[in-house]
């Protein structure tokens, strides 16, 4: 699969999951991408760790330190699977995977390089111990409990908006 | 709440069953959804029959070595941290659940989505011990809040429609009431938020453990596996022996079919693979973790004759495609597992002597082999379970004698040919006497038997 064919296939079938996609190139426009999307959310949590985090971070004002008490998260993920238009979170890196479930709003980051084809070359590359948390995130938090009816947010983001950077 | 198996009143619980119309409306507009959902999600799947046999492949291999299998997932789970119970049965697990939770003080727990939870009747026991104890599933804790147990695998409350929900909510936790579904899945995400957040303990269950690496996989979409395994301190998980796969790199396979066999999905929204608990500078998961891996008679099925039944990945195709099933829903089967591989597998872990009468709870018309994403011989398991029944003496008596005069008869053919004329002369009678119920039921038999008529 070529680098575009597969960005192409990530973000097609991250939208028919309800997720919100996104493409940008550059800082500047991931970060102005970042503001129109997370716009009047707040508190935000953003974890300051990553290059890119620590760039997106000064644009929210109202930040906490409490994912529990954020309206949104914004963090960059440690990668996406095309098949499905998946997101892959890990707690690799002391990372707190459950930030991106607490808020109504997740906002993920992803690195164009960290797309894999499909969730069988996702698993071949995880060498050695997993780690503690790896968690595979396709669209936002929902049920059909109700008559089957869909219902999003039940107890996790009711929106989930990817960027691939 | 306590449930106590009623399958050997199935017949009764059906009849019940197929008078109540709201049940009845509810069971086919949901086995009708997801049958369509489930073709949907399929269709574009080049190599559908390939991927099931690999799956199917998978499962025969971890069952034919399931104790080493067993052994390398204690070991891997000890090794990453994780503390592993073995019970041998129920209330065995029951025990160590509720003495793990009280010996550090556990008072509110909140639970995901768990079978086997339900199969070892855990809710009861803890309360019985002091715990609150709150399911987190939207069906589950709708079923929770009416005192019922649930019907679908894996849409519990698959029989109930969104007026009863609505009434329900508004009778129990004092909201409006309202029939939408949203806005009740809102009002349960706020009644629950606060659950987790001031809970001391996650009961979930796993949809599989990894041999290799120690890990539990949990497939949910709500999110609330995610919560119960990462936000309390304390995570124990409860699951069958059987739930084995032998490696991480085999779990696609599954990832692939089983989200589309359940609710049609190509893929769930939350795919969590747990392995130990929080380590140093982890920031993610339970400080402690605790694994109880159930046996409740699976060593035994294993050696016998309905093993295959061992490689289900409790999907619950089987059940929306069964015209049994569609026609009751899961409450008669009396048990926690219903349709097909609930006649099964509750024969086969409770006995026959509480069971017998599921095993003739299907037409054997083979649509649940059709759809099995993992080719568990559905048809053929039940076949052999009801030739168990005959043997072990529990089919009727006045069933058995009339189908040994029926063997003997029809080996003769001067005998068969007097049965069939006997049949074409007491028609009128038998009409006259069952009345409309029995003549209603019964083919008319021919005024010349097939058998003469063909050259």
């Amino acid at each position: 699969m070529s680098e575009a064919e597969r960005e192409r296939l990530f973000l097609e079938n991250a939208a028919t999951t309800s997720a919100g996609t996104r493409s940008v190139s550059g800082t500047e426009a991931l970060l102005s991408a970042l503001g129109e999307i997370v716009a009047m959310d707040s508190p935000v949590y953003c974890p300051g760790v990553t290059e890119l985090e620590k760039a997106a971070a000064p644009l929210f004002p109202v930040r906490v330190d409490d994912y529990a008490a954020a309206a949104v998260t914004v963090e960059e993920v440690f990668g996406g699977i095309a098949e499905t238009g998946t997101l892959v979170c890990s707690s690799e890196g002391g990372r707190a995977v459950q930030a991106g479930l607490l808020p109504a709003h997740h906002v993920a980051i992803v690195r164009r390089g960290r797309i894999f084809d499909t969730l069988d070359d996702f698993f071949a590359a995880l060498s050695g111990a997993p780690p503690t948390n790896l968690t595979l995130v396709t669209g936002p938090s929902r049920t059909a409990d109700i008559e089957l009816t869909l219902a999003i947010g039940v107890h996790g983001p009711e929106r989930l908006d990817i960027i691939l950077f | 709440m306590s449930h106590e198996q009623t399958s050997l009143a199935f017949r009764e619980n059906t009849v019940r069953a197929l008078k109540d119309s709201p049940l009845r409306a509810a069971m086919r507009h949901a086995t009708d959804t997801f049958g369509t959902k489930r073709a949907d999600a399929f269709a574009p799947l080049a190599d559908l029959e390939a991927l099931r046999d690999r799956a199917s492949a998978i499962r025969d291999d971890v069952l034919a070595n399931l104790p080493m299998y067993v052994d390398r997932f204690v070991a891997s789970a000890t090794r990453a941290g994780a503390t592993v119970h073995r019970a041998k049965d129920a209330s065995e697990a029951r025990e160590i659940v509720a003495r793990v939770l009280s010996e550090r003080g556990a008072r509110l727990v909140v639970k995901g989505k768990s079978m086997v939870s339900e199969e070892v009747d855990l809710n009861s026991h803890l309360e019985a011990a002091g715990m609150e104890v709150v399911e987190t599933d939207l069906g589950e804790y709708i079923i929770q809040m009416e005192g019922e147990s649930p019907s679908h695998i894996i849409v519990p409350a698959i029989h109930k429609n969104r007026r009863q929900v609505g009434r329900l909510f508004a009778d129990r936790l004092g909201v409006p009431y309202t029939d939408d579904p949203q806005a009740l899945t809102k009002i349960a995400r706020k009644a629950l938020r606060e659950k987790f957040l001031s809970a001391d303990a996650g009961v979930s269950g796993a949809n599989f453990a990894v041999a290799d690496t120690g890990s539990l996989v949990l497939v949910t979409n709500e999110g609330n596996g995610r919560m119960v395994t990462t936000v309390p301190k304390l995570h124990v998980a409860i699951l069958s022996v059987e739930k084995m796969l032998p490696s991480l790199a085999d779990l696609p396979a599954f990832l692939r079919l089983l989200p589309r066999s359940a609710t049609g999905q190509t893929m769930t929204s939350y795919v969590s693979v747990i392995t130990g608990p929080r380590k140093a500078g982890d920031a993610t998961g339970a400080k402690e973790l605790h694994i109880v891996l159930l046996d409740n008679g699976r060593t035994e099925i294993l050696s016998g004759e309905s093993r295959d039944i061992l490689k289900c990945i409790r999907c619950g195709a089987c059940m929306n495609v069964c015209p049994v099933y569609r026609a009751v829903g899961g409450h008669p089967y009396g048990w926690t597992y219903p349709g097909p591989m609930g006649i099964v597998l509750t024969t086969l872990l409770t006995g026959m002597r509480k069971s017998h009468p599921l095993v003739d709870a299907s037409t054997l018309c083979g649509a649940c082999v059709e759809v099995c994403p993992v080719r568990v011989p559905l048809a053929d398991l039940i076949l052999g379970l009801r030739r168990r029944k005959v043997r072990e003496g529990f089919s009727d008596p006045r069933e058995r004698r009339g189908m040994e005069a029926f063997g003997k008869a029809a080996a003769k053919p001067a005998l068969f040919s007097l049965g069939q004329r006997l049949a074409g002369a007491f028609w009128p009678l038998v009409r006259a006497l069952g009345g409309k119920d029995v003549a209603g039921r019964m083919p008319v038999p021919a005024k010349t038997p097939l058998r003469r008529r063909l050259p």
